[in-house]
């Protein structure tokens, strides 16, 4: 009898080598653990997409290429992206209209649109909402290190809010709807892709992309993976609905994967568990707001939990803003409404918490009661005094004092650190006295001073002289283009406001120097160090952004991928302010290309802007 | 006159200068600014530049950026210090900054009333009649891309400085060619060394060579000329 050869079938180099590429099918562990949570769609090829960016660093990370891959378009690498993700979703517009689809366009596969809250749906309670114009494709491990990879503008799914506004399904692309066709913009791709490459740069937690491919007209698919793609909206439309059995979950699926991903080891396996998930997103929301606040990152939170991950992490970028100054006026008018300012994103977290723990009751009985306004003030309370922990640790940090220092003065230091940020704040939040002014995408008094050009001149010309500025010298360093002389003018008030600021400034370097036995020159030379990088003159804002986006997307010569890659790179890098790093910063800016040079020169010009 | 052209290298390349500078220096607690060549991801490198030179006992640190707008008292303090350093990079850059803050000017007359002036490879050579060694040779120049036709520089010394130079016949070929075309000589010197300036006497550290009129001397360690 001939013996059937155990051999496998030869594969095709390509194949072999971008293997993992095929576990983005459509299948993720969300589907067997929360089969409520999502509507299925079949799909269909997308042709003529351009592959723009493909993230490489990332793609290695995630096990997707090797790590030796070169930094290179290859066909085979452009054939298997194609592949995987350049598709559209079979929507009920082409199921009711019987659209017909011949077998070579149809693909292999179910893909989850997942339901969740969404304020500007018509019903507010996440019956009809969720995922609009995107997809999960699925899920990829590499070590200890798991990544979500989910897909934006692959057409209309039936939980985009004009589905419900309208009472209709659209065809994908549909023009005679601009939100809600289901396409995505390359510019919101690009946007995404500049601003998250910056934030994960700086060890913030975000989405980022993988890679955006270009179907002309400004229309793209933009392709994202995080380490888990669960929002707080995903949990509270079952919450909204009393629906326990999905509510319980997608908590439980959220709980197993964060101890799964090695986080949450400590986390009991009883309904105490509810307890501990609630103590951890109070911990990351009150975390994140104080982080938001203090690096002037506009978030539009709400209610529904919808802009942001269960993690902490930034997600859809549309409205993310980072301010060179406190601007804490500033509004983004989404047409109908106008969001939260910068200062209200504290409040609109304190409402997520608050829908955490009324989560953790009904988990924990299901006829529980609405929280009462004791239960709030016990959250809030709790919240608070992680968020001013926070916000104290973060001032420490910006002055340039190391963690252990920190530490010292946030255990024996209280009263100082509370009359330091006294007067920081005054300057920080002083307004400019021409009031509310409209700009391009909404509304906003401008900040008038830019206190870290103050952090990092400080120690220097303290040091160097021996004493401390003066007044006018103060108002000088931290006077922005946005100042005019009436807003700088030294009235006894701002005087007072400023002798406070260096009493409490130098009294907290006193503290440390005594505590680590250091003399106040040596730990005023370390704080220079340290302030120099962490404050430097130019940091990246959301207009500095907008406009990188725009030359990219208008280079007089085609950028390939390759070559937006190099830039990503090397921009993230300029813009890395991380100080305990022990690699020297690998960025220079006479070896840069023009376009990185112009990149820079963009960020310098709107350095004080929203 | 004090003055100090570093070629070029990492800080632990140069510690011999340095140590030889800060022996200029009359005071206790001498201070330095720091002047990068471009300000863009400059605290990256005043960082490293406080970091090392620490080790060597200073102190006392200004960061002063000429291609952004500074208040008059940070150029006065900035001029205050014992020594001021000229940072690497793009010598066009570098130059069209310095002048168009009017900065040229005040270094000279820091150096004038006794001051300490260092330079690394770009700072060197602003130090020099003119920046005519930042462009070439074709494989190791800066590029010009501000557009400077204004090559004129500080002058503070009679000859022309040429850093980061391996001693090899490509590179010999061009400066050979260059020397016959200036009436005073050139010296080449290698990363880790440099020349130091004292009142009218030029000390030369590490490898460095004089290109004069077509020829090429090798200069001895610590070998002395006259200004």
């Amino acid at each position: 009898m001939a013996q059937t050869s155990k051999k496998k079938p030869h594969s095709k180099p390509s194949e072999k080598k971008y293997k993992n590429f095929l576990k983005l099918n459509g299948e993720h562990p969300l589907k067997d653990s929360c089969p409520d949570s999502y509507i299925l769609y079949k799909t269909r090829k997308r042709t003529g997409g351009e592959v723009k960016f493909f993230n490489f660093d990332l793609a290695k990370e995630m096990g997707l290429i090797d790590s030796n891959h070169p930094y290179e378009m290859s066909k085979s690498l452009e054939k298997i992206i194609h592949d995987t993700f350049s598709f559209l979703i079979i929507n009920e517009y082409d199921l009711e209209n019987d659209i017909k689809f011949s077998a070579k366009e149809l693909r292999e596969g179910e893909y989850m649109a997942t339901r969740y809250l969404q304020l500007q749906h018509p019903n507010k309670q996440g019956k009809t909402s969720g995922d609009g114009r995107s997809v999960w494709l699925g899920q990829i491990k590499k070590k200890s290190k798991t990544w979500d990879v989910s897909s934006a503008g692959v057409g209309a799914t039936s939980l985009s809010p004009a589905t419900h506004i309208y009472e209709k399904n659209f065809q994908s692309g549909d023009p005679s709807i601009s939100y809600g066709c289901g396409y995505a913009e390359i510019d919101e791709g690009f946007e995404t892709l500049f601003f998250s490459e910056v934030l994960k740069k700086n060890n913030y937690s975000t989405e980022q992309i993988l890679a955006i491919i270009d179907f002309g007209n400004g229309i793209s698919i933009n392709v994202r993976a995080h380490e888990n793609l669960i929002r707080p909206s995903h949990l509270f439309c079952w919450y909204k609905q009393r629906d326990h059995q999905a509510l319980k979950a997608i908590v439980d699926y959220y709980i197993d994967s964060q101890i799964s991903r090695g986080y949450w080891q400590d986390c009991p396996k009883n309904k105490k568990k509810y307890d501990y998930f609630l103590d951890r997103e109070l911990e990351v929301f009150a975390n994140l707001s104080a982080d938001f606040e203090d690096d002037y990152i506009f978030c539009w939170l709400d209610w529904d939990g919808d802009n942001i991950l269960m993690d902490g992490g930034i997600i859809d970028y549309g409205s993310i803003r980072q301010f060179g100054l406190f601007h804490h006026e500033y509004r983004f008018d989404d047409v109908d409404q106008y969001s939260t300012n910068i200062k209200e994103q504290k409040n609109k977290a304190k409402l997520i918490v608050n829908t955490f723990a009324g989560i953790r009751n009904f988990l924990k009985d299901e006829n529980s009661k609405d929280l009462t306004k004791k239960d709030k003030k016990e959250i809030s309370n709790k919240f608070d005094l992680l968020f001013n922990m926070r916000r104290q640790s973060n001032a420490l940090k910006r002055i340039g004092f190391k963690q252990t220092q920190i530490e010292f003065l946030l255990k024996h230091c209280q009263k100082d650190i509370t009359e330091y940020l006294k007067s920081f704040s005054y300057f920080e939040r002083a307004k400019s006295s021409v009031g509310l002014v409209q700009v391009s995408d909404g509304i906003t008094c401008d900040a008038i001073f830019c206190m870290r050009d103050i952090l990092r001149v400080l120690p220097q010309v303290s040091l160097h002289r021996g004493e401390a500025l003066k007044h006018a010298e103060f108002i000088e360093i931290i006077r922005s283009n946005y100042a005019s002389d009436e807003d700088v003018a030294l009235t006894p008030y701002k005087r007072k406001k400023i002798n406070h600021f260096l009493k409490y400034y130098f009294k907290l370097v006193e503290e440390v120097a005594k505590e680590f036995n250091l003399t106040k020159e040596n730990l005023l030379l370390e704080i220079t160090m340290r302030s120099s990088v962490i404050n430097r003159y130019d940091r990246v804002t959301g207009d500095s952004i907008t406009h990188i986006v725009q030359k990219v997307l208008h280079a007089d010569k085609k950028l390939s991928p390759e070559k937006i890659s190099t830039l990503v790179r090397q921009f993230s890098e300029s813009q890395n302010l991380s100080v305990d790093d022990k690699k020297k910063s690998s960025f220079r800016y006479h070896e840069s290309s023009k376009m990185m040079k112009s990149f820079l020169k963009i960020v310098r010009n709107h350095r004080d802007g929203i | 006159m004090y003055l100090c052209l570093y070629s070029g290298g990492d800080e632990i390349d140069n510690i011999d200068i340095d140590k030889k500078v800060l022996s200029l220096v009359k005071k206790k607690d001498p201070s330095v600014t720091y002047i990068p060549s471009c300000s863009y991801a400059s605290e990256h490198y005043f960082k490293d530049f406080v970091d090392h030179y620490k080790k060597i006992g200073i102190t006392r640190f200004i960061h002063f950026a000429v291609d952004v707008p500074q208040p008059e008292f940070m150029i006065e303090e900035a001029f205050k210090s014992d020594i001021i350093h000229l940072s690497g990079g793009n010598t066009y850059y570098f130059l069209k900054y310095l002048r168009k803050g009017q900065y040229l000017k005040k270094l000279k007359a820091f150096v004038k009333r006794g001051g300490i002036l260092t330079g690394l490879s770009a700072g060197s050579i602003i130090m020099t009649p003119t920046i005519d060694t930042a462009g070439f040779p074709d494989f190791d120049k800066d590029d010009n891309e501000e557009n400077v036709t204004n090559f004129k520089a500080m002058g503070l010394v009679n000859f022309e400085f040429f850093p980061h130079y391996k001693n090899s016949k490509r590179y010999d070929d061009e400066l050979l060619k260059h020397s016959k075309k200036i009436s005073s000589p050139l010296y080449a010197c290698t990363d880790g060394s440099g020349i130091i300036v004292e009142k009218k006497a030029l000390t030369f550290y590490g490898k460095c060579f004089m290109f004069y009129q077509g020829k090429k001397v090798k200069l001895d360690t610590t070998s002395r000329l006259g200004l």
